[in-house]
C-alpha cells in the first residue's frame, strides 16, 4: 500500500529548484501557516500523531509543547546528520526536494516562535550540501527566508552546518555540542534541549523527514493525515530498504503494512535462489529479526517494539542465507567502537571490548565462554550511558548472538563460518 | 614404635651392647676409608656444601639482558620486609618504557632475616635469595650490600637474567 | 524540602539537592570517579548508579535531583552488580602498574575495587595502547595509559583557572587528555588536578617516585605561603615533609590551594634548618643547645637600657607566640616593629586564593600589637640604628625565606645594631659580621608548634602540631619564658584572648572529602601494620 505523500513529485527534476517546486504547489502551505496562529499549528501536529522519524519515535507536537512559555529565544534545528547504517532516505529528500524540508521548517519556526534554525547536515553528503545551499540562497532572494516573510510579520533565518562525519552527532545533544564547536559529545539530560539546548536557549531538534510531513499536516489537516497508517503510528514513511534484495531504494509506504509485503512488493523480493534468514526493521542499531519473525512483523512503532526491536530509522536491511551472521556482526561492532564518543565509560570500553571479542572469534581464536561474555557485557552496556548509543552497540550484540547462536558456536568450534566455510574475509586491523 | 623393655637377666650383661656399639663404629669408620666419596662430612671450609637453588640464601638482584637491573623501585619488598632492612631510593630513567628504577638499593645483611618475604612480595622477579649462604666479613666489612654487590659480584659470572621481560609483556599486550 | 528513603533510611533534604549530596550528608557510601563538588557534573563515570522505586533504569546519582517521596537505594543486588561491571569496565584498558604508579595507595581504583569490585576478571583481550609519561608542563606528568577520562582535570582548568589548557581529544577508547596545541598546563593552581585525579595519570614532578604514600602520615595544618590561610594536609614520615595538598573548607580555600603553597614543606625538613644555635661575641664563635643560648641572652638583656632594645617581628608566627613575646618583652625593650616584606604589593588578590601578602599572620600580628598598645613606625627603626639610639636588635626572621625577598637588604639594616639577636628556624646564607655581638636561635617551624593564625579576611584559625622535626628548636613562647623566667609562658598554648574564642581545631571542621576513602586508610592502618600486609 503506496501513499505518495512526500515523494510524490520526487521524480521531477524541477521539483528541486525554487521555480519548479512552486509550479507543483510549493509554498502555497506556508501561506496557509502564516494564517494559523502557532498555537493552532501545534495542535495540529500533535493531533495528526506524527513521531519522530528520526529513530525515536516520540510524538513531534509533544516535543514542540515542552518548550517553555517565554520570549525567550529559541532555535530550531534539523537533524540531517544521517550516519545510522542502512539509512539514506534523508539524502533523497535534500536531493530531489530541498524546498519542501525549507518550508517544513519555516512552519514548524514559526509555530514554536523561533527566529533562527539550523540545518545540521553530515559532512560526507556532498551533493546535498551544494543542492541545499542552492536552496537556500533561492529562498533567501526570494524573501522565503529573511525579515517579514510574506508580509506576515515573522522573521526567520535559516543556515546549513556541514559536521564533520561523526555518527554520535546525529545524537540531538551530541549534535547542539558540536553546533556550539565544541567536541561532539551528547550532554547530560536533564536539562533536556526543548528547556536548554544551543547556546544554552530552548531548543528543538527535528528529523528531516518529519519536518518535511509537517508540511502536509498543514495542508490536509490532522485528520486527513492520521487517515494514513495505524493508529498509534499515523501516517507515511520513507523506508531505506537494502541488502540482499532485487530492488533496494526509498520507498514510501502507510506504516503499518507487513514487514515481509513490503520486500516483495516494493523490493522485489529475494535474489534467485536465496533464502531470507534475517531483517534488520529500523537500521543498524535495532535488534535482528529472524526469518520467522519477519513473517509477523508489521513496519509501525508498536508491532516492531512488541517484538523487542524498532521501527528506528526506517532502514530495511534484509539479510539472506548467504550471508554469515558473525561476519555482519563483526562489521556492526566495528562500526561502534569507531563512533562512540568516549564519554561514559560502559560504552567507550564496552564497545571496543565487543569488538574485540567479535574479532577474535573472527580470527578464528574464540572461545566458547566467549559467547556469554559478549551477552553480559552488552547487558551491562544497556540503559547506562549518557546517550543510547551504548544501547544501540548492545541490541544488535544480543540478538545475533541469541538469535543465532548455533552460526557463533559453529564459528567458534570449526575456526570457520558455517555460511562461508573459511575465516573473516576483511580485516580492518 | 614400641619400646621393647628387657626385664630379664640379661639387662645387666653390658659387655655385649659395648660390642655391638663398637661393631656399628668400626664398620662406619671402616666404609668411609674404603670409600670416600659416601663419606656425610665435609671439611669445612676447605669444603663447601652446595645447596639447591631454591634455597633462601644471598640476595640476588637479576638484570635485564641489556644488563640493567629488572627492579622497578616499587618498594613492595621494603613494604613487605619484616627486619626493616631494604632501603631503596627510586629515580626516574630516561627510558620511558622502564619509567622508575633504583637508584640506591641496600639490604642491611645483619638485619636480615633470610624469610624471603621479599623475593614473595616481587611482582617482576627482580630479586631473589640464591643458593649462597655464607656471610662473612673481617672487622670494618660492609654489610650493607649496595646494588653493585646484589647485582654484579663475581660470583654471579656476569648477572642472574630475569625470567620477567617488559619488552616481551608489552608484546604480549599485558 | 522533599523527603526520600537512602537505603531505607527515611531523610529530609533542601531543595534541589543531588542523590549524591544527600548519600554524603548520610555517610552512605557510594562509588563515583568523576564527580567532585567542587566541579559542574559530568555524569561520565556511571559508577554512581542507584535504583529509584518506580524508575525501570537505574539513574545516576550526581545528576538526579531529590523529589518528594523517591527511594533510593544503592544496595540492590542489580545495582550492586552493575557497579562491579562498570569497574570492569575502568579497568579493562587499564595497565595495572601499581607497583610504578605514585598513586597506588590512595587510588580511587584500587580502593573502590576493594570495596565494590572484588570480581574476577574476564578480559582476555590486547589492552589500549597510549603514551605513557607525557610532560604537561612544568608540575605535571600525564600518563595517558591510567587515566578513566573522569574529565576531573579538564573540568577544573575549565571551571576553576579558567585557563582551558587540557582537553581530551580523540574518540572511543582512544580517548586521551592532553593540552590544546601550543600550550602547557601552566598556572599557579596546576597542582590541583593532580589532586583531584582518582587515578594515577596525572603526578607531580616534585613528589614523583620520592616516597611510596603508604609510608606518609598526614596531619592537618594551615598553610603558610600566604595570608590566605588555606587549610592543608601535610604528608610526612621520619625522614621528613615529603607534600602538602589542600583539605576542603568552605570558607577559607574550598577545595583548592595554589601551586605556591605546596613548596611550604621544604623549608621545614633539616636540610633548610639552623639545627643549632650559634652565639658570636666579638670574634668568638661557639654553638651550643638553643635554650642555652637563650639563657645566656636572658642575663645578658638584664643588663640593657629598654630605650636601647627593640623587637622585629614578622608575620610568621602564631597569635599564641606575638602574646608570649610581647608581654615578656614590653618592659625590657621599648620598641617593637613590624619587618613587613611585601608592603606595596599586601593587598594584591588574584580573585582566586593567592594573596599578595605572604605571610599567615599578618592580620594576627597587628591585632597583637595593637591590643597591647606597643608597636612603632618603621622609620624609627632606620634612624634609630642610624643614630646608634637603638643598640640591641631582636628580630623574629623569617621561617620560610623565599617570599621574603628583601632578607639581605634587612639583614645589612639590622646589623647596624650592636647586639643581634636573631630568632629564626631557616639556616642563614651569609655570614653577619655588623653587630659585635651576635645570637642566632632555632626555632620551630609551623609544623611543629599549635597556636593561631589570622588570614587576610581576620578569620582566625586553630591548628594543632603536626610532628617533631628538631626537638631542640623553641616557639617564640618559649624563648619568651626563657628570657622572663616565667615559665607559664611554656605552653605552646598560651592564653590569648584570640584563641579563647572558642575556635573549633582545623580537624573537626572537615567532614567532606572528595573521594570514597577506605575506612582503613582513613585510620592510617597501613602505616602501623608496616611488615603484616
Amino acid at each position: 500500500m503506496q501513499t505518495k505523500l512526500l515523494s510524490e513529485f520526487y521524480h521531477l527534476e524541477e521539483f528541486c529548484g525554487l521555480a519548479g517546486y512552486k509550479k507543483n504547489g510549493g509554498y502555497k502551505v506556508l501561506e496557509k501557516a502564516f494564517k494559523m496562529k502557532p498555537q493552532e499549528i501545534i495542535d495540529e501536529v500533535k493531533n495528526s500523531g506524527l513521531r519522530g522519524r528520526g529513530g525515536a519515535g516520540f510524538s513531534t507536537g509533544m516535543k514542540w509543547s515542552f518548550l517553555p512559555k517565554n520570549n525567550e529565544p529559541r532555535y530550531l534545528l534539523c537533524n540531517a546528520d544521517e550516519g545510522e547504517p542502512g539509512t539514506f532516505k534523508d539524502r533523497l529528500m535534500m536531493e530531489r526536494a530541498p524546498h519542501q524540508l525549507i518550508e517544513g521548517m519555516i512552519i514548524s519556526a514559526f509555530a514554536i516562535g523561533s527566529e533562527k534554525s539550523y540545518i545540521y547536515i553530515r559532512g560526507e553528503y556532498n551533493e546535498p550540501i551544494r543542492i541545499l545551499e542552492k536552496a537556500l540562497k533561492e529562498a533567501r532572494e526570494a524573501g522565503l527566508l529573511g525579515k517579514n516573510i510574506l508580509g506576515s510579520g515573522f522573521n526567520h533565518e535559516m543556515d546549513l552546518y556541514v559536521g564533520a562525519g561523526a555518527y554520535i552527532c546525529g545524537e540531538e545533544t551530541g549534535m547542539i555540542s558540536s553546533l556550539e564547536g565544541k567536541k561532539g559529545q551528547p550532554k547530560l539530560k536533564p536539562p533536556f534541549p526543548a528547556v536548554q539546548g544551543y547556546l544554552r536557549k530552548p531548543t528543538i531538534v527535528n528529523n528531516v523527514e518529519t519536518l518535511a510531513a509537517v508540511k502536509y499536516i498543514i495542508r490536509d489537516g490532522a485528520a486527513a493525515y492520521r487517515k494514513y497508517g495505524t493508529e498509534k503510528s499515523a501516517g507515511t514513511k520513507l523506508f531505506s530498504l537494502s541488502g540482499n534484495v532485487r530492488k533496494p531504494g526509498n520507498y514510501e509506504v502507510n506504516l503499518g503494512i507487513s514487514l515481509l509485503d513490503f520486500i516483495e512488493q516494493e523490493g522485489g523480493g529475494m535474489k534467485p535462489g536465496r533464502k531470507l534468514k534475517a531483517v534488520i526493521p529500523g537500521g543498524s542499531s535495532a535488534p535482528v529479526l529472524t526469518a520467522a519473525e519477519v513473517a509477523q512483523a508489521k513496519l509501525d512503532y508498536e508491532s516492531l517494539a512488541g517484538m523487542g526491536t524498532m521501527l528506528g530509522s526506517g532502514a530495511v536491511i534484509v539479510i539472506d542465507d548467504s550471508q554469515c551472521m558473525v561476519d555482519m556482526l563483526g562489521v556492526l561492532t566495528h562500526f561502534y567502537h569507531h563512533e562512540s564518543c568516549g564519554q561514559c565509560t560502559p560504552c567507550r570500553e564496552g564497545t571496543g571490548w565487543l569488538n574485540k571479542i567479535v574479532f577474535s572469534i573472527l580470527e578464528g581464536k574464540g572461545r566458547l565462554q566467549d559467547l556469554d561474555l559478549l551477552l553480559k557485557v552488552a547487558d551491562q552496556m544497556k540503559g547506562r550511558t549518557i546517550c543510547a548509543l551504548s544501547d544501540a552497540a548492545a541490541l544488535p550484540v544480543i540478538s545475533f548472538v541469541s538469535k543465532f547462536r548455533d552460526e557463533f558456536e559453529y564459528f567458534v568450534r570449526e575456526g570457520k563460518s558455517k555460511v562461508r566455510g573459511e575465516l573473516h574475509a576483511q580485516m580492518h586491523h | 614404635m614400641s619400646i621393647v623393655q628387657n626385664t630379664g637377666e640379661k639387662k645387666n650383661w653390658y659387655l655385649p651392647g659395648i660390642l655391638t656399639g663398637m661393631g656399628i663404629t668400626m664398620k662406619h669408620m671402616l666404609t668411609n676409608l674404603m670409600n670416600r666419596k659416601k663419606m656425610p662430612t665435609l671439611n669445612y671450609p676447605e669444603e663447601k656444601h652446595e645447596y639447591g637453588p631454591r634455597f633462601k640464601g644471598n640476595h640476588v638482584l637479576t638484570v635485564k639482558k641489556d644488563g640493567t637491573l629488572r627492579c622497578t623501585a616499587c618498594m613492595l619488598c621494603a613494604t613487605n620486609c619484616p627486619a626493616d632492612c631494604i632501603k631503596i631510593v627510586a629515580s626516574e630513567s630516561i627510558d620511558p618504557e622502564v619509567e622508575k628504577f633504583p637508584i640506591h638499593y641496600e639490604i642491611d645483611i645483619l638485619r636480615c632475616v633470610f624469610c624471603g618475604f621479599c623475593e614473595e612480595a616481587c611482582p617482576v622477579d627482580a630479586i631473589r635469595l640464591g643458593p649462597e649462604w655464607q656471610t662473612p666479613g673481617l672487622n670494618g666489612a660492609n654489610f650493607n650490600y649496595d646494588i653493585e654487590h646484589l647485582a654484579h659480584r663475581p660470583q654471579l659470572k656476569g648477572g642472574i637474567l630475569t625470567h620477567v621481560d617488559d619488552k616481551e609483556r608489552h608484546k604480549a599486550g599485558i | 524540602m522533599p523527603k526520600c528513603t537512602i537505603n531505607g533510611r527515611s531523610i529530609e533534604v533542601k531543595e534541589g539537592t543531588t542523590i549524591m549530596e544527600a548519600f554524603y550528608q548520610q555517610d552512605a557510601s557510594i562509588a563515583h570517579y568523576c564527580y567532585h563538588p567542587g566541579l559542574s557534573i559530568a555524569g561520565v563515570c556511571r559508577l554512581c548508579i542507584v535504583d529509584i522505586e518506580g524508575n525501570p533504569r537505574p539513574q545516576i546519582a550526581c545528576n538526579t535531583k531529590i523529589m518528594e517521596g523517591m527511594k533510593i537505594t544503592n544496595q540492590s543486588a542489580g545495582i550492586k552488580e552493575g557497579v562491579k561491571w562498570v569497574l570492569d569496565f575502568h579497568l579493562i584498558n587499564h595497565p595495572l602498574d601499581c607497583p610504578i604508579c605514585d598513586q597506588a595507595g590512595e587510588c580511587g581504583l584500587q580502593e573502590q575495587y576493594m570495596e565494590y569490585g572484588k570480581y574476577s576478571p574476564e578480559m582476555a583481550e590486547r589492552k589500549v595502547k597510549k603514551r605513557k609519561v607525557v610532560d604537561l608542563g612544568p608540575t605535571v606528568v600525564l600518563d595517558s595509559e591510567r587515566c578513566i577520562l573522569c574529565a576531573r582535570c579538564t573540568r577544573f582548568t575549565e571551571e576553576v583557572t579558567k585557563t582551558e589548557e587540557l582537553g581530551l581529544f580523540n574518540r572511543g577508547d582512544r580517548t586521551e587528555v592532553g593540552c590544546v596545541e601550543g600550550k602547557q598546563l601552566d598556572n599557579k593552581y596546576s597542582l590541583n588536578t593532580v589532586d583531584i585525579c582518582p587515578v594515577g595519570a596525572l603526578t607531580s614532578k616534585d613528589f614523583r617516585f620520592r616516597q611510596r604514600v603508604w609510608y606518609l602520615k598526614d596531619a592537618d595544618t594551615i598553610c603558610t605561603g600566604c595570608s590566605t590561610g588555606c587549610n592543608v594536609k601535610t604528608y610526612f614520615n621520619k625522614e621528613g615533609f615529603f607534600r602538602v595538598k589542600p583539605v576542603y573548607n568552605e570558607k577559607v580555600n574550598g577545595h583548592w590551594m595554589c601551586d605556591e603553597g605546596r613548596d611550604i614543606y621544604k623549608f621545614v625538613n633539616l636540610e633548610h634548618r639552623q639545627l643549632k644555635a650559634s652565639i658570636r661575641t666579638g670574634s668568638e664563635t661557639f654553638e651550643t643547645s638553643a635554650g642555652d643560648a637563650t639563657k645566656k641572652f636572658s642575663s645578658f638583656l638584664k643588663q640593657l637600657k629598654s630605650s636601647e632594645t627593640a623587637v622585629v617581628l614578622t608575620g610568621q608566627y602564631t597569635v599564641e607566640e606575638y602574646q608570649a613575646l610581647v608581654k615578656s618583652l614590653k618592659k625590657s625593650a621599648g620598641h617593637f616593629f613590624h619587618w613587613n616584606q611585601n608592603e606595596v604589593t599586601e593587598k594584591a588578590f588574584d580573585g582566586l586564593l593567592l594573596r599578595g601578602d605572604k605571610n599567615p599572620n599578618t592580620a594576627g600580628l597587628r591585632q597583637v600589637l595593637e591590643e597591647n598598645k606597643v608597636g612603632s613606625d618603621w622609620k624609627e627603626l632606620e634612624t634609630g640604628l642610624k643614630d646608634k639610639k637603638i643598640k640591641t636588635l631582636i628580630v623574629a626572621g623569617p621561617e620560610n625565606k623565599t617570599v621574603f625577598l628583601d632578607l639581605a637588604n634587612k639583614l645589612t639594616l639590622f646589623s647596624q645594631a650592636e647586639n643581634l639577636v636573631w630568632l629564626s628556624a631557616a639556616k642563614l646564607d651569609q655570614a653577619v659580621s655588623g653587630p659585635k655581638n651576635f645570637w642566632h636561635i632555632p626555632l620551630k617551624t609551623f609544623v611543629e608548634k599549635s597556636g593561631t593564625f589570622v588570614n587576610a579576611k581576620g578569620l582566625a584559625q586553630k591548628f594543632s602540631k603536626v610532628t617533631t622535626v628538631l626537638s631542640e628548636a623553641l616557639t617564640l613562647s618559649d624563648v619568651a619564658a626563657l628570657l622572663t623566667g616565667d615559665e607559664a609562658l611554656m605552653v605552646a598554648e598560651a592564653k590569648s584572648e584570640i584563641a579563647e574564642a572558642k575556635i573549633p581545631l582545623l580537624a573537626d571542621l572537615h567532614k567532606r572529602p572528595d573521594q570514597v576513602e577506605l575506612e582503613r586508610r582513613k585510620k592510617n592502618e597501613f602505616l602501623y601494620k608496616r611488615g603484616a600486609l
